[in-house]
């Protein structure tokens, strides 16, 4: 917890230990942040949003993208509007401050969930992104055989099933495999999300 | 944080955020001298105390726009750093006013040698670090940063290389004299005053100064909001105007004693003026002015914005397969420059993009309608970086 109110860090302190957070460390503004989670691992980190110090966590984020933690702001009365959206969109927490005594258990629970809620989302849009590429990968493999080696379309699945079985391996690392021996580089688009020659 | 209204009670007025830095000055001249009201532009300047919070507030849409590190821009719009907002730059803020400032022991050590062996100063630095058992660390002002970039880009020059035999951190501005001191770092590259600040307390010395690691290297550009952008064309049209007036002022050394008053206000930067003072046009020594208006200062080129995004790629910031000419004309929009002043016979350069580096004196580039003179703007290494066009 990282505060420029002692008696706000104090008075959040004890409603966090009384309510079963078990180890609560306080860290004064402007020592080195970076180190200390690296040292801790804390579970959720709780921040005063008015602290320069922000831009240390900004940095660390991608250090610890394996592990994320849970971000919390405190952030003040003018920022009220910001701190709805910012809470609407789930990606990280903001809170008020004249919130935080009476309500921090709730807050930090919240947190968590959205965070977990946002990691599950997050982990299952790639899942899910990952399955359609392969889906595609398949299709523009079985468009390539029944092209060039005039197949119907059940021959080319079978096709692709079999070498896949054969070798042990997925059907969507077989047709990658014969996408590349037939198309090498010459038609990436490079911007990355889109799969070579798409479009075809 | 600090909600200050040039008009209040107007709905479509534009928020812009803003740090404690010299760089801020166009933004506050242009809103304290009433430039953006004569445009018909109510604005709301938010000083923030963070890069963090300017991304955040930009990408929840809770401001329209902001004086910002051109890398931290693109960061923003790619979706680097959660959530994405696409953001355009039609006006550069900025030239130069970083500076690499070294604990005053290390500093020492390194001009020693430099006037010794007669090199440069960074190897010189390499030098006296190459001996060290401990990895030295240097503290950038974020990640995403002309500071990072061009500090890495000069250390390189000497085979000094962030993450292999040097450590960058980010730490605050505010936090670096204090980092100095306590032997935390060894140095670090961030913004004016900050520097002037670090050596005013005794804690570190000035090594060297964006102009020596790229002469006239471009540093903060002003970003809108994508969709506010689009739907207040003639706000934004008005708010390029007024920030080129500004400019100007603030680019005139019998001006720069008023605009460091101005900017040292409590609710503004809230350190000494004297301090802002060396960082300003017609400073003596001219050690690390800041170039606001002339050498076509504030037109965003698209070959400013190439190199940038082609060293981010460099270090691993972003993913080598980007396109970077594509994002470069996706973000900075010369043609909402030249649509704005057309009408103010400001000389507008007749191309988007320029060599970078190929000039080592004085030149004159080809503009309309007349010609404008621009000044060096080679590397300390001498490459030359010629943009796609």
């Amino acid at each position: 917890m990282v505060d420029t109110s002692v008696e706000r860090a104090q008075a959040i302190e004890e409603t966090l230990a009384s309510e079963g957070f078990a180890d609560v460390r306080r860290v004064a503004a402007g020592c080195n942040l970076v180190a200390m989670v690296e040292q801790l691992s804390p579970d959720i980190v709780i921040m005063d949003m008015s602290l320069p110090d922000r831009d240390a966590l900004d940095g660390i984020k991608e250090l610890t993208a394996r592990t994320p933690r849970p971000v919390v702001m405190f952030a003040d009365e003018q920022d009220a509007g910001f701190v709805e959206q910012a809470i609407a969109a789930g990606v990280c927490s903001y809170n008020l401050s004249d919130a935080a005594t009476r309500d921090v258990k709730t807050i930090v629970t919240t947190a968590i969930a959205l965070f977990d809620r946002y990691k599950r989302v997050e982990s299952e849009l790639e899942e899910i992104k990952g399955l359609l590429a392969q889906r595609r990968l398949i299709e523009r493999a079985k468009a390539h055989l029944m092209h060039n080696r005039r197949m119907t379309e059940p021959e080319a699945y079978a096709w692709l099933r079999r070498r896949a079985m054969n070798s042990g391996r997925k059907i969507a690392q077989i047709a990658a495999e014969l996408l590349k021996c037939a198309a090498p580089e010459t038609d990436r688009t490079g911007a990355g999300e889109s799969l070579p020659g798409e479009e075809k | 944080m600090n909600g200050r209204s040039s008009h209040s009670g107007n709905t479509s007025r534009l928020k812009i955020g803003l740090l404690r830095l010299t760089d801020s000055a166009p933004v506050i001249v242009a809103c304290e001298l009433g430039y953006f009201a004569e445009e018909g532009v109510q604005t709301e300047l938010m000083v923030e105390p963070s890069w963090a919070n300017i991304a955040d507030k930009l990408a929840y849409g809770f401001s329209d726009a902001a004086v910002i590190l051109p890398p931290l821009a693109f960061a923003i719009t790619l979706g680097l750093r959660q959530p994405a907002q696409s953001l355009v730059v039609p006006f550069s803020i900025s030239m130069g006013g970083n500076t690499v400032t070294l604990s005053r022991e290390l500093a020492d050590e390194v001009q020693t040698i430099a006037l010794r062996d007669h090199v440069p100063l960074v190897n010189a630095l390499a030098a006296t670090l190459t001996p060290k058992p401990e990895r030295p660390v240097f503290a950038v002002v974020h990640n995403y940063s002309t500071h990072d970039l061009l500090l890495r880009y000069w250390l390189a020059t000497a085979g000094i290389i962030a993450g292999r035999n040097a450590d960058l951190v980010v730490i605050p501005p505010q936090r670096m004299v204090e980092a100095l001191q306590t032997r935390r770092v060894s140095g670090f590259c961030a913004g004016a005053p900050w520097g002037e600040m670090a050596v005013r307390a005794g804690a570190g010395t000035t090594v060297a100064t964006s102009r020596d690691i790229w002469r006239n290297a471009p540093e903060k550009v002003f970003a809108l909001r994508q969709d506010w952008a689009e739907s207040h064309p003639g706000m934004l049209e008005g708010a390029v105007r007024a920030l080129l007036r500004a400019a100007r002022f603030c680019d005139a050394p019998e001006n720069a004693a008023y605009t460091a008053a101005l900017l040292s206000r409590p609710d503004y930067l809230g350190v000494d003026s004297q301090a802002i003072l060396s960082s300003l046009p017609g400073a003596v020594p001219a050690m690390n002015r800041t170039v606001f208006h002339r050498h076509a200062a504030t037109f965003p080129w698209r070959s400013h914005a190439q190199w940038f995004l082609g060293q981010m790629q460099r270090w691993g910031l972003l993913d080598a397969p980007a396109q970077t000419r594509t994002i470069a004309d996706r973000i900075y929009r010369p043609d909402l420059y030249r649509r704005a002043v057309a009408a103010t016979g400001e000389s507008v350069p007749v191309a988007d993009v320029k060599p970078e580096g190929a000039h080592r004196s004085t030149w004159s580039l080809d503009a309309s309608p007349r010609p404008i003179a621009m000044d060096a703007d080679y590397f300390c290494d001498g490459a030359v970086f010629e943009p796609s066009d």
